[in-house]
């Protein structure tokens, strides 16, 4: 087991990302910061939007539900900025880091080839699962600073927004005669954890998997970005697919709902953006593991 | 001496284009084979499948009595392969670029430090080590790519074409340390376009042409199938003319022909006899009293073997 776990510690292509890493100037120079106006305006602007969407939303609840005044209403003043705060940083990272993730990894492989170094990487010992792994874990660890950033606050965007009574389609189930709105707050929370990692892993994942087929690096990443956005919209609307059909009639009719003690809508609203997730999480592993095999076969 | 190389039948289609059509080929433990041929003959697809990057659609080679299909791995311990362009890392540093492919050879890391030390030492970089690899000139980088395949101290070195694109200073520093290597004990597959390159290194030479091999041996062979007769140069002072009718009367020479390109007295004769009827020939041409000035062999020049074996067919 130790000996495995250092193993893991010394691979070598792992080590040679990491090391690139650290060559990386954090000081973008001068010239960059004529840009600066650009992105901070671009960030206030998503950052004011995502901001006022939450705090409508968080606002919806207590004024329905929450007698005013007293520790509600104390918690509702400090809590709904604080989670506009953290909801609109949250909400940044977590759609930033799947897009940015696949522009590292559909370089890499093909990067390699283009300089004539993969062929020298699959002349020594690496097996080609260690260079494909080495190559996702370097992109990801090249990520780390956002990475670590959403990790934590995650759970306080979570906790906060659930706390608060969250969603505002909580209430709208509730109103509509949901009997255990828990029981979807807590399977959407997990799924709301675990939905940026999927989406980052898939993409990164895609990323992988072109560069591996592509022979020049410029192709592999327009590629990607295609393939991305196609996997998007196909998990997007399967989602919605699924909703349509197992949800929201019941919503619509609450006597169409199956019984009233288990709460089956509830149970379903909740399960389908876990599944969604799952299926993130299968596309990881078998496209890694195809990226494995096509380099392998040539 | 032991087979290092064997390759049986191999054959490449990319498409409908065949860049290898059957070609069988052994080489021997510890030589140094020059693998000759004009460009887009074929030499880079046998190293590739040699170096385990490329399966053939036919055929079979073994390398140092491992499959190169079936034993990869087995293979790629035993071959230091350079391809022939650099394959480096720009932005880092000499002796980390060696540190990361003797990490990749599962060389442990408490011996790496010694062993970057004897390498660079080796191909005369130990100066430049901490400098970055951009840095380095074209010549340097080539130094460095070998000494890269020398990390896991391998058996076969596969050479694409070493000497390309270097200057003439840094060429002979390529071949020199091919002679070292070549004393070390490695088999060293190497290959050219020009022959003249690397044909004075090498032990053994295959010509290749359009995916065949045209011929196969060693250098001296590969001289005497060019060339069944020696052509000799004769330059004399004076008495020209008396020394063509003295010359005629020898049964060896074949044939008498006056250089005039200088004015001068030369003669080129061609020669059917030995080394010593030609000794015979020089020393009672002297002793008759002619005086000669120049008595040289017209060698077959490398270059001349090449042409006459090869057609200029490209496939």
């Amino acid at each position: 087991m130790r000996a495995r776990w250092q193993s893991t510690l010394d691979h070598p292509m792992l080590r040679l990302e990491l090391r690139r890493i650290r060559r990386v100037r954090w000081w973008p120079g001068r010239r960059f910061f004529l840009f600066y106006p650009v992105v901070l305006g671009a960030t206030l602007g998503c950052g004011a939007i995502v901001a006022l969407s939450a705090g409508l939303s968080n606002l919806s609840v207590p004024v329905r539900f929450l007698e005013p005044g007293g520790i509600q209403m104390a918690a509702l003043v400090t809590g709904v900025p604080v989670i506009c705060l953290v909801g609109t940083a949250t909400t940044l990272l977590s759609v930033a880091l799947p897009w940015i993730a696949p522009a590292l990894t559909s370089a890499t492989i093909a990067r390699e080839r283009e300089l004539g170094t993969l062929d020298l990487l699959r002349t020594t010992l690496l097996t080609e699962r260690s260079i494909v792994l080495g190559k996702l874990g370097g992109c990801l660890a090249r990520l780390w600073p956002g990475i670590l950033a959403l990790a934590l606050l995650t759970p306080f965007q979570l906790v906060g927004t659930s706390l608060l009574g969250g969603y505002s389609s909580t209430i709208g189930m509730v109103a509509l005669g949901a009997k255990q709105p828990w029981l979807w707050l807590l399977l959407a929370t997990v799924a709301g954890w675990l939905k940026p990692w999927g989406d980052l892993v898939l993409n990164a994942a895609i990323g992988l998997f072109v560069s591996v087929l592509a022979r020049a690096s410029s192709v592999a990443v327009a590629v990607t970005y295609g393939a991305v956005i196609v996997t998007r919209v196909g998990l997007w609307s399967l989602e919605m697919l699924l909703m349509s059909v197992l949800v929201i009639p019941a919503m619509i009719n609450p006597m169409q709902q199956l019984d009233g003690q288990i709460g089956l809508t509830e149970l379903m609203a909740g399960l389908i953006p876990l599944a969604t997730v799952l299926l993130e999480i299968t596309g990881t592993v078998l496209l890694v593991w195809a990226a494995i095999w096509w380099l392998k076969r040539t | 001496m032991a087979t290092i190389i064997k390759v049986k039948g191999l054959t490449k289609r990319y498409g409908r284009l065949t860049a290898l059509k059957g070609l069988d080929l052994t080489v021997e433990e510890g030589a140094i084979f020059g693998f000759v041929g004009p460009n887009g003959a074929g030499k880079t697809t046998t190293m590739r499948i040699l170096a385990t990057l490329l399966r053939p659609t036919a055929g079979e080679a073994w390398v140092a009595g491992h499959s190169v299909f079936k034993e990869r791995r087995d293979v790629r311990r035993a071959i230091g392969y350079m391809p022939d362009f650099f394959g480096v890392y720009g932005d880092m540093k000499v002796w980390e670029y060696l540190d990361f492919f003797a990490a990749c050879y599962e060389i442990p890391v408490e011996t790496r430090r010694r062993l970057i030390g004897d390498l660079l030492e080796l191909v005369d970089l130990a100066h430049r080590r901490d400098d970055y690899v951009d840095a380095l000139s074209r010549g340097m980088k080539q130094r460095l790519c070998l000494a890269r395949s020398l990390a896991h101290d391998p058996q076969v070195l596969i050479l694409d074409e070493p000497a390309s694109g270097l200057d003439p200073r840094a060429r002979v520093e390529i071949r020199e340390l091919l002679r070292e290597l070549q004393a070390m004990g490695k088999t060293i597959f190497v290959s050219s376009h020009i022959l003249s390159e690397i044909g004075e290194i090498c032990t053994h030479v295959g010509i290749i042409e359009a995916g065949e091999l045209v011929a196969l041996g060693t250098l001296d062979e590969m001289r005497q199938l060019v060339r069944a007769q020696r052509v000799v140069k004769i330059g004399l002072l004076e008495r020209v003319d008396e020394a063509q009718a003295w010359l005629a009367t020898w049964p060896d020479v074949m044939q008498i022909e006056p250089v005039v390109d200088n004015g001068g007295g030369d003669l080129q004769i061609t020669f059917a006899g030995d080394d010593e009827s030609l000794a015979r020939l020089l020393s009672q041409m002297v002793g008759a009293g002619f005086p000669v000035l120049l008595f040289r062999e017209e060698t077959g020049d490398l270059e001349d073997v090449f042409m006459r074996l090869t057609k200029g067919v490209v496939s």
